[in-house]
């Protein structure tokens, strides 16, 4: 008898649910965030893209750590999990390892993301499981009250380093890119609607899709309401050509919005099926027989 | 002439020695897996320093007509591969006047630290006689094999089971080594017949068993238990459980993960654990280190997973390779906030079988971390066993959905709420590791901070091991109180006292924390002294005894910090 192997539970035909709403994943929760905050729109472009993706709230998965934006899987009604600072990488990638039937969507902030779970960042491109991770960054821990984090500018003045942190901002889309990432986007919250097509393809795309979205925050960081000035769309989006991407990044303004990068990588896989059972595995142990 | 006990010897203790490179673990392998398939019980325990290659290193194999389950006291017989690195562990190994020094005179004279245990050398030039030194030098030195050859033969051991033992020894070698070291291997037996040495074993008692290490018992435990996932970092001397462990999980359809790092493992093993798939991280002190918040983690959101440590020598990078049970503290309170845990300890290489397939029973249907801390003895002690083993009953995580409304985190009288699998429609949760109200919503107050807390404190204080709390084990009015690789040698401490007419009773924990109190109430019952023993400079399960009430006041501590491990002589003095 073969034994019980990583199991997934069976996946019905799309066509079996109703068409789906954006309000089937609101959950009603009140957000904790404040007037005017980007993660509003992102919230809203997330419940619009899984509407149009198709798959039902119980098959969604939502990780995060902590910060701001981290507060987000409450508010809708997928499954999730709210965990510790800079760690929701790692857990969704053991949700999709055991559960490859799971649509599997990471979300935090770019202090989460890019500081203390930086090593994670780094190592969830090059393991390229199917997953998102849609990465709010404002440009400073908000919850916290206003420090620098790794993408804020290095002039920018602070209680906890008057007169600027003086350190270049990391680019976390050349971190990704440089890490192996096969799908980069950028995405802005004040067009949702852009938003919502950019987290459709990401939620599609056969492995790690990275979504980086300028989500500004109005308690501290006011001059990012200009932000809705500076986008463009992106210049160019490149296929399968790193080197061309990587120039094409370091080109890049920081506002280029759209999808930036995509590789035909194949996602790593699932576990195989059972192919020995653990008496045929003990047998390795026998001696004196 | 040769000089022939009168009666053969019931155990035997050799050390192979040499530089890293020697061969010394082969030689040690070949001669316990030989004895193994000739009937025998041993144990083998690997001594060596965190070299990859070119350090010290010594196979420490005890064989025996009966279980081995600690290191002896004394070596009979000391195998010198070669002098070069003797030095680095001369004085780890016990050996007395009676004890014989096996060595080839082309290496040199014994030197002062091994001599000065008054052990008598035996020269014994090892390796076939008609190689070259150009060919020794050409085609590796097989001294190792030739040397276990004439080990085992002196022993007693049939030419068969030597064979066998060094196919299984070299593993997936080519023919043309293989057929080498086969030579050397008949070269050593035959010369053995010279050789004046009696190392006669009494007759075995041939039965069908095991041989495997603690770590891969723990291993096999955890996927009897439904393990399908691991997710880990490497760390020695927990590596080789994990690497035993990548290809069997494979073949049961299951995945090991390397991580990152340790905070990425165990974060990985709630998520998979969260979607439904029992998982399991192994480490040892310095990745437990990095663990502990995302512990804590598991503790408020109650996700189930399984933690393994393998002691080694701490505090910071410490020995790695080396043994200590110094982990206690950490694995009982390490974290922060209020995040009440199980912690196991097995109690022999047998028993990692059991109690890592116990811890997953217990982390699923608890809903929470649960720590088993094997230490580096137990762990890579290859041993033999017998298999046939009672196994603790299956229990499962909570998953169905009952008729009131669902709430994941109700406080209710039964502490345990339901965790349905992501998929299943109607029970989408969001597990929680803030404070949170019985929905999972975080939530500030006072009362849902009170009450989740309490609820997590029930479930542990509310579970009951039954008669898996431990052991107690022979009678008196002297009791010492320990847990892991330290049982098997006070074991064999209080048959010898108990032979001289002082019973003393051996109480094993199982579980460490919560404190089994009224079985310790039971099995300390009618003692009139109480000796902790441990191995860490602390005494952490004393103090943890202590400040549980678990044992009097006046009871003892027997508390020293590791490498060595506890062998039945030291443990005798020290009850005396």
């Amino acid at each position: 008898m073969m034994e019980k192997a990583l199991t997934t539970m069976a996946k019905p035909a799309a066509t079996a649910h109703e068409a789906l709403a954006p309000s089937d994943f609101h959950s009603g929760a009140t957000p904790i965030w404040c007037p005017g905050c980007g993660d509003y729109g992102v919230l809203s472009a997330l419940e619009h893209a899984l509407a149009a993706h198709g798959r039902p709230p119980h098959e969604v998965v939502l990780v995060s750590g902590i910060g701001c934006s981290s507060r987000l899987p409450a508010y809708t009604t997928c499954y999730g999990f709210h965990g510790v600072h800079g760690r929701a990488l790692p857990f969704a990638a053991g949700v999709k390892m055991a559960r490859s039937d799971l649509e599997v969507i990471a979300v935090g902030g770019d202090g989460d993301g890019y500081s203390i779970g930086g090593n994670h960042f780094v190592h969830a491109c090059r393991r390229n499981l199917d997953m998102l991770y849609l990465v709010m960054d404002n440009r400073v821990y908000g919850m916290t009250k206003g420090q620098p984090s790794p993408t804020t500018e290095a002039d920018w003045d602070s209680d906890i380093a008057p007169g600027g942190l003086g350190l270049r901002p990391l680019d976390p889309l050349a971190v990704a890119l440089a890490a192996g990432a096969t799908f980069i986007a950028r995405g802005f919250s004040g067009r949702s609607h852009e938003l919502a097509d950019l987290i459709v393809e990401g939620l599609r795309w056969p492995g790690f899709a990275f979504i980086e979205v300028l989500s500004p925050c109005m308690a501290f960081r006011s001059e990012q309401f200009g932000w809705k000035e500076s986008v463009h769309p992106a210049l160019r989006a490149i296929d399968n050509d790193r080197a061309a991407a990587h120039a094409a990044l370091l080109a890049d303004d920081g506002y280029g919005l759209g999808i930036l990068f995509k590789e035909g990588r194949a996602p790593a896989s699932a576990a195989s099926a059972a192919r020995a059972s653990l008496a045929e595995i003990e047998e390795e142990f026998a001696v004196c027989r | 002439m040769r000089k022939e006990q009168a009666v053969a010897r019931s155990s035997l203790a050799v050390v192979f020695a040499g530089s890293g490179g020697a061969g010394a673990m082969t030689a040690g392998e070949l001669l316990l897996r030989a004895a193994a398939e000739a009937g025998y019980y041993g144990m083998m325990s690997r001594l060596f320093g965190p070299q990859v290659r070119g350090g010290e290193a010594a196979a420490l194999v005890s064989i025996s007509t009966h279980p081995v389950t600690c290191q002896p006291d004394r070596y009979d017989l000391f195998v010198a591969l070669d002098w070069e690195k003797v030095d680095q562990f001369g004085a780890e190994i016990p050996l007395d006047e009676t004890s014989i020094v096996l060595a080839d005179p082309r290496q040199g004279p014994t030197p002062p630290s091994i001599a000065k245990s008054k052990a008598r050398t035996i020269p014994f030039a090892m390796g076939h006689a008609e190689v070259t030194p150009l060919e020794r030098a050409l085609h590796g030195k097989h001294t190792n094999v030739f040397a276990a050859g004439a080990v085992g033969a002196r022993a007693g051991l049939p030419s068969a089971p030597l064979q066998k033992g060094l196919a299984a020894a070299l593993g997936s070698k080519s023919g043309a080594v293989t057929r080498t070291n086969a030579a050397e291997l008949d070269a050593g037996i035959a010369a053995a017949a010279v050789l004046d040495l009696d190392l006669r074993l009494a007759p075995p008692q041939p039965a069908a068993r095991w041989l495997m290490t603690g770590n891969q018992a723990v291993a096999l435990g955890a996927m009897r238990g439904g393990v399908r996932f691991v997710g880990c970092y490497p760390i020695t001397p927990a590596t080789d459980l994990v690497e035993w462990m990548a290809p069997q999980l494979q073949k049961l359809g299951g995945r090991l993960a390397l991580a990152e790092d340790e905070l990425a493992a165990i974060n990985m093993v709630l998520g998979a654990s969260y979607a439904g798939a029992p998982a399991m991280t192994v480490t040892s002190g310095p990745g437990l280190s990095l663990m502990v918040e995302t512990i804590g983690l598991g503790v408020a959101a109650e996700i189930p997973a399984v933690i393994v440590d393998v002691m080694r020598g701490g505090p910071s990078t410490g020995i790695p390779s080396k043994t200590e049970q110094s982990d206690v503290s950490i694995a009982i309170h390490g974290g922060h906030g209020d995040a009440p845990r199980i912690v196991l300890a097995p109690t022999s290489v047998r028993d990692c079988m059991f109690t890592g397939e116990w811890a997953v029973y217990l982390a699923e249907s608890l809903q929470t971390p649960v720590i088993v801390l094997s230490d580096q003895a137990l762990g890579q002690a290859y041993t033999v066993i017998d298999p046939k083993t009672h196994r603790p009953q299956p229990l499962a995580r909570r998953t169905r959905l009952g008729s009131e409304p669902f709430k994941r985190y109700a406080v209710d009288s039964d502490p345990i709420t339901p965790m349905p699998r992501p998929g299943t429609a109607g029970g989408q949760w969001v597990g929680e590791g803030l404070t949170h109200n019985e929905t999972g919503i975080p939530v500030s107050g006072a009362a849902a901070h009170a009450a989740q807390i309490d609820k997590r404190a029930r479930k542990i204080a509310e579970f009951d091991p039954g008669h898996l709390w431990g052991e107690a084990w022979g009678e008196g009015e002297t009791a010492i109180l320990t847990f892991g690789s330290g049982i098997g040698a006070a074991q064999k401490a209080a048959q010898r006292l108990a032979a001289t007419g002082h019973p003393v009773r051996v109480v094993s924990l199982r579980v460490l924390s919560p404190l089994p109190l009224k079985a310790l109430a039971k099995a300390l019952d009618g003692v009139r002294r109480v000796i902790v023993m441990e191995q860490n400079h602390g005494a952490q399960l004393y103090h943890h005894l202590l400040a549980h009430r678990a044992i009097p006041v006046h009871a003892e501590s027997f508390a020293r910090p590791g490498p060595l491990p506890f062998r039945p002589a030291e443990i005798a003095t020290r009850l005396a």
